[in-house]
C-alpha cells in the first residue's frame, strides 16, 4: 500500500488506479481497432500480397511491385515477406483456413497439389487474364501443365528456377575443359564428369566441385531427383498405394552422389553456405546450386558461367520449381479487387525481365523470346532448362521446403557420408514415404 | 524461487512464530455473513482479469485440443468429423512418434544430470568465498538471459565442421575433428552442451541462495568437532540442500521435457531424425503436415507422460518429507 501511495499520490487509491488503467487499456484497444480499418475510406484499393522471397530476388520483387503500383493508380499492392519454407506455408494455410488470407500470394508450383484440393486457393479465370494478353500460349508447355489441377488453372507461374551447374571459367580454362565456344565441354557419363572435376581440382588444389548438402533435405533432393529423372524413369505418389519408383535408378543416383564426396572431387562434409562460399572464393571449379544464387556469385566478382546439370544417364532432366501466383480463397469475393489482382499479375509477368536478372527463367514466353533476354549471360546458357524441367512428384506432402524432403535427408545423409549403403538408405526412405501414403489424406 | 524453498523450510522448523500474520486474522472484525460475501466478491473481482485469460487462453484450448484429438481435423478444413480414438490408435503404432518421444526422454535424462550437478559444483565453488562474488555470479548467470535463438546461432557457428571455433581448436592440439551437429551419435550431446551453458545459471542461482541460507553455526559446530571441508560438504551442505535439489530436479525435468527451440534452430531435428523431440513432431504433423487432429492426439499422449512424471515426483517428495 505504501508503494502505491508514494507512486500515485494520496488522492488516488488502488481501486481508482485499477479503474483508470482499465479505461486506458480500453482506449488503446479501441484505437488499435480503428487503426485497422483506417485506410478503408480511400478510393485506392489495397491488395495484400504475400511472398517468401527475402534474398536478392526479394529486392527485385519489391522493385517490380513498386513499378506496378506506379503504373496503376487504382490499387496499391502491399507485400508481406515471410521466411522461406515451412513457416511460410504454415502461415499461408492457416490464414486461408481462418478466412483472412491475402488477396494474392506466391507459392512454389510443387506445393499447389497440397492446397488446391482442400479449397484453400481458387482457380484462375483465364478469360479475365486474356483481357490483359496473358493466355496459355504465354507459357512453356511443361510450366503450363504444372499450372493445372484436374483441368483447372490454380497457379500462374512467374518463373522456373532449375537446379543448375555454375562453373568458374578461369579454372575451367586452366584445367583445359572448355570447348571452342568458351563454354564447358559436354560430358555424358558419370566417369567423364568425375574426370573433369579431378582436372579442375588439380587447378584449385582444393576441390573440383562444390556442393553443400549437410542438414539440407532440399539440396540433397534437388541433385538426386535431377539424376534420377535422367534415367528416364518416373516416380508416383498415390495415397493408399505404395510409392512407385525405379529402385535401380535411385540406388545408382545415390551411389554416384556418394562418390562425389571423396575430398578431392568435392568436400566430404559441408553445408549449403559452406559450399557456396568455397566456390565464390575460387577454391573449386563447379557449383551445383539453384539459379537464384547467381546474384551472389556475380557480386563475388567471379568469372562465372552456367549450364544445366550434365546429362549423365541418357535423358536430359533438370529439377526445378516455379514461383507461381495463387489466389487464396476469400471469405467475401470482391470482383473489383480480383480484377486489380489480375492486372497486377499481368503487369508483373510482362516486367519479368528484371526477374531474369536475379537468375530465374521467366515463365512468360514473350520475355524469354525477347532480344534483351537473349543478351543476358549466363542466364541464356541455361534457358534450355525450361524444356527439360521436372517438378516434384505430386502429393499433399511433397514439394519445395516440405517435410518430405527432410525425411529424404534423414534417410540419405548417411549414404552420402559413406556410412550407409545406398540401397538401405533408399529402402528406408521408401518405407517412410509409404507410411505417409497410407495415412489419412488431410487435404 | 529461492524464497519459496526457504519459506517452506522455515515453516517446517519454526511453525508458530508468525505474530504479524496471526494478529491480523484475530484482530479483524467478527466474520459477519454480508461482509464475507462482499469480501468474496472483491476477491473474485481481483482474480477476474487473470481468470478470464486463464479460461480463454489455457483451459479452453486444452479442452478444445482434447476434442480435436478425437476428430480428423485438418489445417485445410477437410474431413473434420469425429473419428473416435483412431488418432490415438495410429499414434501408438507410429514409429516416428515413439522415436521422437524417445529423443525427448533421452535428452531429459542426459541434460538433467549435468544441469543439476554442474550447478551444484558452481555454487559450491562460489560459496567458499571467492573475491568479486558479483562478477562470478553475473558471469555464471548471464547466458541464461540470452534468447534461445542467440544461443543457437552461437553454437551453430562454434560447431561448424569446417570453420567452427571448437573443431579449429581441436585440430590445433592434434585431435580429430568432430561433426558435432551432423553425426547422429553426437548431435544430441552437442545440444546438451549448448543447453548446459545456456541454462545452468538458473539452477546455480537456486543452489547458491539455498547454500547461503544454511546457518553458519552448523559449520562452526562441525569444525569444532574436527570435521574437514569435505566432511562438512557431505554431512551438512548436501543434506541441507535436499529440498532444493528435489525442487531443481523437478523443475529441470519439466523444462527438459519441453525441449524444442535449440533443436529446431540448430539441427531442425536432424541428422537422420536423431534429435527430433516430440514437440517438434507435434508441430510438424499439425502445422506443416496439416493434420491438427492427429497432432492433438500426440500432444495428449505426451501430456499423459508428463502427468505420470509429475505424479511420480509427487509421491517421491511426499515420502521424503513424511
Amino acid at each position: 500500500m505504501k508503494q502505491f501511495d508514494s507512486l500515485a499520490g494520496k488522492q488516488l487509491n488502488r481501486r481508482q488506479l485499477l479503474a483508470g488503467s482499465a479505461v486506458l487499456g480500453g482506449m488503446l484497444a479501441a484505437a488499435g481497432l480503428t487503426g485497422c480499418g483506417g485506410s478503408a475510406n480511400a478510393a485506392v484499393q489495397d491488395i495484400a500480397f504475400w511472398h517468401l522471397l527475402s534474398g536478392g530476388d526479394g529486392i527485385k520483387m519489391q522493385a517490380m511491385i513498386s513499378k506496378a503500383n506506379q503504373g496503376n493508380p487504382g490499387f496499391t499492392v502491399h507485400p508481406t515477406v515471410l521466411a522461406w519454407g515451412p513457416p511460410y506455408y504454415t502461415k499461408l494455410a492457416m490464414a486461408s483456413a481462418g478466412g483472412r488470407p491475402p488477396e494474392l500470394a506466391i507459392m512454389h508450383a510443387s506445393r499447389v497439389p497440397g492446397y488446391a484440393p482442400g479449397g484453400l486457393i481458387d482457380p484462375w479465370d483465364m478469360s479475365l487474364l486474356a483481357e490483359h494478353g496473358v493466355t496459355p500460349e504465354s507459357f512453356a508447355p511443361r510450366i503450363w501443365d504444372k499450372s493445372q489441377q484436374n483441368g483447372r488453372v490454380f497457379s500462374i507461374a512467374l518463373d522456373s528456377h532449375p537446379f543448375v551447374m555454375f562453373y568458374n571459367t578461369d579454372v575451367a580454362a586452366k584445367a583445359g575443359v572448355l570447348s571452342a565456344n568458351g563454354q564447358l565441354q559436354d560430358v555424358s557419363s558419370p566417369r567423364e564428369f568425375l574426370g573433369m572435376a579431378r582436372e579442375m581440382q588439380k587447378v584449385t588444389k582444393a576441390h573440383g566441385l562444390s556442393f553443400g548438402y549437410l542438414g539440407s533435405g532440399s539440396q540433397m533432393w534437388r541433385l538426386f531427383y535431377t539424376l534420377y529423372k535422367q534415367h528416364g524413369v518416373d516416380m508416383e505418389l498415390t495415397p493408399g498405394q505404395p510409392m512407385q519408383a525405379d529402385r535401380d535408378a535411385a540406388v545408382e543416383s545415390l551411389e554416384f552422389m556418394a562418390s562425389l564426396f571423396d575430398d578431392t572431387v568435392a568436400a566430404k562434409s559441408g553445408d549449403i553456405s559452406t559450399g557456396i562460399a568455397e566456390f565464390a572464393r575460387g577454391s573449386s571449379g563447379m557449383l551445383f546450386s539453384g539459379v537464384w544464387e547467381l546474384p551472389t556469385l556475380k557480386k563475388a566478382g567471379l568469372p562465372v558461367d552456367a549450364a544445366t546439370i550434365p546429362t549423365l544417364y541418357g535423358t536430359p532432366a533438370s529439377y526445378a520449381d516455379s514461383h507461381s501466383f495463387v489466389l487464396p480463397r476469400q471469405l467475401n469475393d470482391d470482383d473489383e479487387k480480383r480484377r486489380s489482382v489480375y492486372k497486377f499479375v499481368s503487369d508483373v509477368l510482362k516486367g519479368s525481365l528484371s526477374w531474369a536478372e536475379a537468375g530465374h527463367i521467366p515463365a512468360y514466353q514473350p520475355i524469354v523470346k525477347s532480344q534483351a533476354y537473349r543478351e543476358l549471360t549466363p542466364q541464356i546458357h541455361y534457358a534450355n532448362a525450361a524444356d527439360i524441367i521436372t517438378y516434384d512428384p505430386e502429393s499433399w506432402f511433397s514439394g519445395s521446403g516440405s517435410d518430405w524432403q527432410t525425411y529424404f535427408a534423414e534417410n540419405v545423409q548417411n549414404v552420402l557420408l559413406g556410412r550407409d549403403k545406398a540401397a538401405d538408405g533408399w529402402d528406408a526412405f521408401v518405407r517412410r514415404t509409404n507410411t505417409l501414403l497410407f495415412r489419412p489424406n488431410p487435404v | 524461487m529461492s524464497s519459496l524453498t526457504t519459506s517452506r523450510r522455515g515453516a517446517g522448523r519454526t511453525a508458530p512464530s508468525s505474530p504479524a500474520g496471526r494478529r491480523l486474522t484475530t484482530s479483524g472484525a467478527a466474520p459477519s455473513s454480508p461482509r464475507r460475501t462482499r469480501d468474496n466478491l472483491t476477491g473474485w473481482g481481483f482474480a477476474a482479469p487473470f481468470l478470464a485469460f486463464f479460461l480463454v487462453f489455457l483451459v479452453w484450448p486444452i479442452l478444445y485440443g482434447l476434442f480435436m484429438s478425437l476428430t480428423g481435423k485438418s489445417l485445410t478444413g477437410a474431413n473434420d468429423s469425429l473419428i473416435g480414438l483412431a488418432n490415438y490408435a495410429e499414434a501408438l503404432a507410429d514409429a516416428d512418434m515413439w522415436r521422437s518421444l524417445g529423443n525427448t526422454l533421452y535428452f531429459t535424462v542426459i541434460s538433467t544430470v549435468p544441469l543439476v550437478l554442474v550447478a551444484l559444483v558452481m555454487a559450491a565453488l562460489l560459496n567458499v568465498g571467492l573475491p568479486a562474488q558479483w562478477l562470478w555470479r553475473l558471469s555464471y548467470f548471464a547466458p541464461y538471459l540470452l534468447a534461445s535463438t542467440v544461443v543457437s546461432l552461437f553454437f551453430t557457428w562454434m560447431y561448424n565442421p569446417q570453420l567452427g571455433l571448437i573443431n579449429d581448436s581441436l585440430s590445433k592440439i592434434g585431435l580429430p575433428k568432430v561433426a558435432w551437429l551432423n553425426d547422429p551419435n553426437v548431435a544430441m550431446w552437442a545440444i546438451v552442451i549448448a543447453t548446459l551453458w545456456w541454462t545452468v545459471g538458473f539452477n546455480f542461482l537456486l543452489y547458491l541462495a539455498a547454500m547461503q541460507n544454511i546457518p553458519h553455526q552448523h559449520y562452526e559446530a562441525a569444525s569444532l568437532d574436527g570435521a574437514g571441508a569435505w566432511r562438512q560438504f557431505f554431512s551438512i551442505t548436501l543434506p541441507q540442500l535436499a529440498p532444493t535439489t528435489v525442487m531443481i530436479v523437478l523443475l529441470q525435468i519439466l523444462a527438459s521435457l519441453k525441449i524444442f527451440d535449440q533443436v529446431y534452430q540448430m539441427t531442425a531435428g536432424g541428422p537422420s531424425g536423431s534429435t527430433r523431440p516430440v514437440v517438434q513432431y507435434i508441430f510438424e504433423t499439425g502445422f506443416t503436415g496439416y493434420r491438427l487432429g492427429y497432432s492433438a492426439a500426440v500432444s495428449y499422449i505426451f501430456f499423459g507422460l508428463i502427468v505420470i512424471v509429475s505424479v511420480m515426483q509427487f509421491f517421491v517428495t511426499r515420502r521424503r518429507s513424511a
